[in-house]
């Protein structure tokens, strides 16, 4: 461990909280300078987080479920928040949840940012969140058994698959409106979405009253996976297959919070070359995204011209990893690829085309008759909305609110550099869409910095011995955000938990606020403007893809609703 | 009545629209893909891709109607109708009877309003929303239309397509620039009613799927894509018989009929390279803001109402 008592960073919090709650702590633990664990009393769960969260500059960054009665006889809740007052460092509240009994206060009444994580524990370990208001099922689909809970250490075998046990979709949708409404389903499959995702808009006439949704058709077991089958350096491969665009970010995550519970030093010249390559990966990403805004707005000459400038970012991406998507660099405790002097001239001259060719489409699709009149004003996020969910990256920084990892909790090489963090107050989709333009051009400043004075020497370090039962967080600021990893290495040269998290997933829960008053033709380019990523949400348990997917689409049920419309939509 | 040569004449001009009409559209793929840096489909792609859904199965949803089985042919007969009356080749109509601008409006109506029923009928509720834009839309298209037209009407004396143009080739109107603007808010008018960006509302694909054309498939889809290049066609007819209908016969001659349709063949692909060039570098209208763009239109039309009054 390099944590020192001189050094540690975040421990006024941990003063504060037992001034408030001064029978509620039990244990602190320091993972590293910046990472807490702290112990406290099941009863106090609640008023702990809300404490961290509301008094102090907390936002909820993960909670991680653990089947730990093995070792202990408990069931675990980690609930990690990212704490961006004063000082900036991770606090990990901690409470046992006992194996008999299964229960544990809800915390979503107090910080509605819990509500996903609470439901998926309670898919996943059967842990039941007492006061939770919403009490659907989250990851699992309808016809997944009751009382078979897939992250379990006993739970079946991950090469068996449950029989379904119900035919017909169940899930209810939430409707909240006051008046009465029509039902627009947008998906399980729709044109604008190449992922599956189930969108129930409520509308009157044509204006968005409430909206609901469901994600996780698609679940690929990553965690079980990982668990039951890989070793420490293959998880490294695996996360980079969590997502198609920022599987890098996905990779870096695992990798150093695996560094950081073992307390690994990584050479300062990988760090650098891993924010390289995360910041080719957030040029390709964030290109991507500003072709897709062109792509909803009826604007696909736009969404040309930005995939042809992307191209460049993807021959820079295979030109320093070996392949167009930048995987398979990451190893723990560093990477597997040095950039070459050669290699170093070539990414220089390619983003300095790409500055240039980018600026000249930014000035075209900005001057483009009525791409202001659809994205300004639309996709409302209330920044009160914000702070009670916790969104990340440029959802959160287009509601004014700045949270960037890269600044707050500086990883890799970022450490060396100075970020700059980009907001902007307008809360609608033009606001996201400026943050990413100002992120892309920040992108190609800091691979500039980096291969200017990229620090010298080795890029691995295998001084180092796997310890059992040690764990900490990993983080990354991906493209659409911040990537939280927490891992606990196990006694068999596995892991005994890995808990991945993706940016999209903190951004989810705040769609519904985003659609509400926008018209079902602004619905796509809302949900596109959180660049959502569905695979990377849906990555935690097993589900037999094809016989959940073959029937929950209850179309006799949409057409029924659909003729009940009563409304014109222009008044 | 018209004679035999006029009803030859009619069915011809009828029947060449058809089969350029996939031709035309195919065209707009090609600019569309020049516009986007692609190398893009051929010029003939929408032949094949009739041909292809021709031989495929026709799926209806269980909960349809025959307003739903019938539209594809009745859109197709509105506007092959339309394109017998409109003088395309000749500065004449063919058939006077169905050349006359009320029969055109209303024609067109017609095709319009069983199109939006049908997306009522098929039970999807995103061909619902499209069909009750498509209405919409001709609420906000439709007065600008008329306007625009009963301003050349008044101002050539007749409600005849032909006479108007004939009027206006040869200079004989009241007022030369009420022609001009009320000619500007027909294209407007025209243009929205081509059913392209930024106005292509009901059909719009990432907001409603292509609206009433979700449900449809096989040769009733290929019959409905037909029909809607065919219907551009015609609209884009219909502005060049009336306010330019230079080069076009003056009779029933070959050799002037032959020139008329040359002319026209110039005219229709300069007006779509024109229109390709518009409609991919701009973004779709927010619905909603559509009835502000078609305020536009009825104010152009008035304008010229006042030029007429005025007598410049």
């Amino acid at each position: 461990m390099t944590a020192t008592t001189e050094t540690r960073i975040g421990q006024p919090y941990l003063a504060a909280l037992r001034k408030k709650l001064p029978h509620a702590v039990l244990e602190e633990r320091w993972q590293t300078d910046d990472q807490v664990t702290v112990t406290v009393k099941l009863g106090s769960l609640p008023e702990a987080v809300a404490t961290l969260y509301y008094e102090h500059d907390g936002w909820l960054s993960t909670m991680v479920g653990n089947d730990e009665r093995s070792l202990n006889g408990c069931f675990a809740l980690y609930y990690v928040l990212s704490m961006e007052g004063a000082q900036k460092c991770h606090v990990i509240v901690h409470a046992l949840v006992s194996a008999d009994d299964l229960e544990f206060p809800s915390v979503t009444p107090k910080v509605p940012a819990a509500v996903w994580y609470e439901r998926e524990v309670r898919d996943m370990f059967g842990l039941r969140p007492v006061g939770l208001p919403d009490e659907r099922r989250l990851v699992l689909p309808d016809d997944w058994p009751d009382g078979l809970y897939p992250l379990r250490k006993d739970s079946m075998d991950y090469r068996f698959r449950p029989e379904p046990t119900a035919d017909n979709e169940t899930y209810k949708f939430v409707n909240d409106s006051k008046v009465e409404t029509t039902v627009v389903p947008l998906g399980p499959l729709h044109i604008t979405s190449d992922e599956p995702g189930h969108f129930r808009l409520f509308v009157d006439g044509e204006t968005i009253v409430d909206a609901d949704y469901r994600m996780f058709y698609v679940h690929r077991g990553m965690e079980k996976l990982a668990e039951t089958r890989m070793g420490y350096n293959e998880v490294t491969f695996l996360a980079d297959r969590v997502c198609g665009i920022c599987g890098y970010a996905h990779s870096v995550a695992y990798a150093s919070s695996v560094e950081n519970a073992l307390g690994i030093r990584v050479p300062d010249r990988a760090q650098a070359i891993r924010a390289i390559l995360l910041e080719t990966e957030r040029m390709h990403s964030h290109l991507l995204n500003l072709g897709l805004v062109c792509h909803f707005t009826g604007f696909d000459t736009g969404f040309m011209q930005f995939f042809r400038v992307r191209e460049k970012a993807m021959t820079l991406a295979e030109m320093l990893t070996g392949s167009r998507k930048t995987y398979a660099i990451n190893l723990i405790g560093g990477v597997r690829r040095d950039i070459l002097g050669e290699q170093r001239l070539t990414t220089l001259k390619l983003i300095g085309e790409l500055r240039a060719e980018v600026k000249r489409l930014i000035d075209i699709l900005v001057s483009t008759p009525n791409f202001e009149g659809r994205v300004k004003g639309v996709g409302l996020l209330d920044p009160q909305v914000a702070r009670d969910y916790s969104p990340v990256g440029p959802v959160v920084r287009g509601s004014g609110h700045r949270r960037d990892t890269r600044a707050d909790h500086a990883f890799a090489g970022y450490k060396l550099i100075d970020m700059p963090v980009h907001t902007q107050a307008g809360c609608d989709i033009l606001s996201r869409t400026l943050v990413r333009i100002a992120e892309f051009f920040d992108s190609i400043a800091i691979i500039e910095k980096l291969l200017e004075d990229t620090p010298t020497g080795p890029i691995l370090t295998e001084d180092f011995a796997y310890k059992p039962y040690k764990f900490a967080l990993g983080y990354t600021e991906a493209p659409r955000g911040e990537d939280m990893h927490w891992s606990m290495t196990g006694d068999n040269q596995k892991l005994y938990r890995w808990r991945c998290r993706a940016s999209t997933y903190n951004n989810w829960p705040v769609l519904r606020y985003m659609l509400r008053g926008n018209t079902v033709s602004d619905a796509p380019l809302i949900v596109g403007s959180i660049d959502p990523c569905y695979s990377c949400t849906d990555r935690v348990t097993i589900v037999d893809v094809n016989k959940a997917r073959s029937k929950t689409i209850a179309y006799k049920e949409m057409e029924r609703y659909c003729r009940e419309r009563t409304d014109s939509p222009l008044k | 009545m018209p004679d035999l040569s006029h009803l030859l004449l009619a069915v011809l001009q009828a029947l060449l629209l058809l089969a350029a009409a996939p031709l035309v559209s195919g065209m707009s793929r090609v600019v569309r893909a020049k516009m986007h840096t692609r190398h893009g489909p051929g010029l003939l792609q929408d032949y094949r891709d009739l041909f292809k859904l021709m031989q495929r199965q026709d799926v209806r949803p269980p909960s349809a109607g025959p307003v739903f089985r019938t539209m594809p042919i009745i859109m197709m007969a509105c506007m092959l109708v339309i394109a017998t009356g409109t003088p395309i080749l000749t500065r004449f109509s063919p058939i006077s009877a169905c050349g006359d601008l009320i029969t055109t409006i209303y024609l067109f109506a017609l095709a319009r309003f069983f199109f939006a029923l049908s997306g009522i009928d098929s039970g999807s509720s995103f061909a619902g929303i499209g069909a009750s834009r498509e209405l919409t839309m001709g609420v906000l298209v439709e007065p600008v239309m008329m306007l625009a037209l009963f301003m050349a009407a008044l101002l050539a004396g007749s409600t005849d397509l032909g006479a108007i143009g004939a009027a206006v080739a040869s200079g004989r109107v009241h007022s030369l620039t009420a022609v001009i603007v009320a000619g500007l808010a027909f294209a407007f008018a025209v243009y929205i009613e081509l059913g392209k960006l930024p106005y292509d509302m009901a059909e719009a694909e990432q907001e409603l799927q292509e609206g009433p054309l979700t449900e449809y498939s096989g040769p009733s889809l290929a019959l409905l894509k037909w029909s809607l290049s065919l219907k551009q066609v015609v609209v884009i007819a219909w502005f060049v018989g009336v306010f330019l209908p230079f080069g076009s016969s003056l009779d029933l001659s070959v050799g002037g009929v032959l020139l008329g349709l040359v002319a026209f063949a110039v005219k229709l692909v300069l007006i779509f390279l024109a229109v390709g060039i518009v409609e991919n570098s701009v973004s779709r209208t927010r619905f909603r803001l559509t009835p502000q763009h078609s305020w536009l239109g009825v104010g152009i039309a008035s304008l010229s109402f006042v030029f007429y009054l005025v007598g410049l």
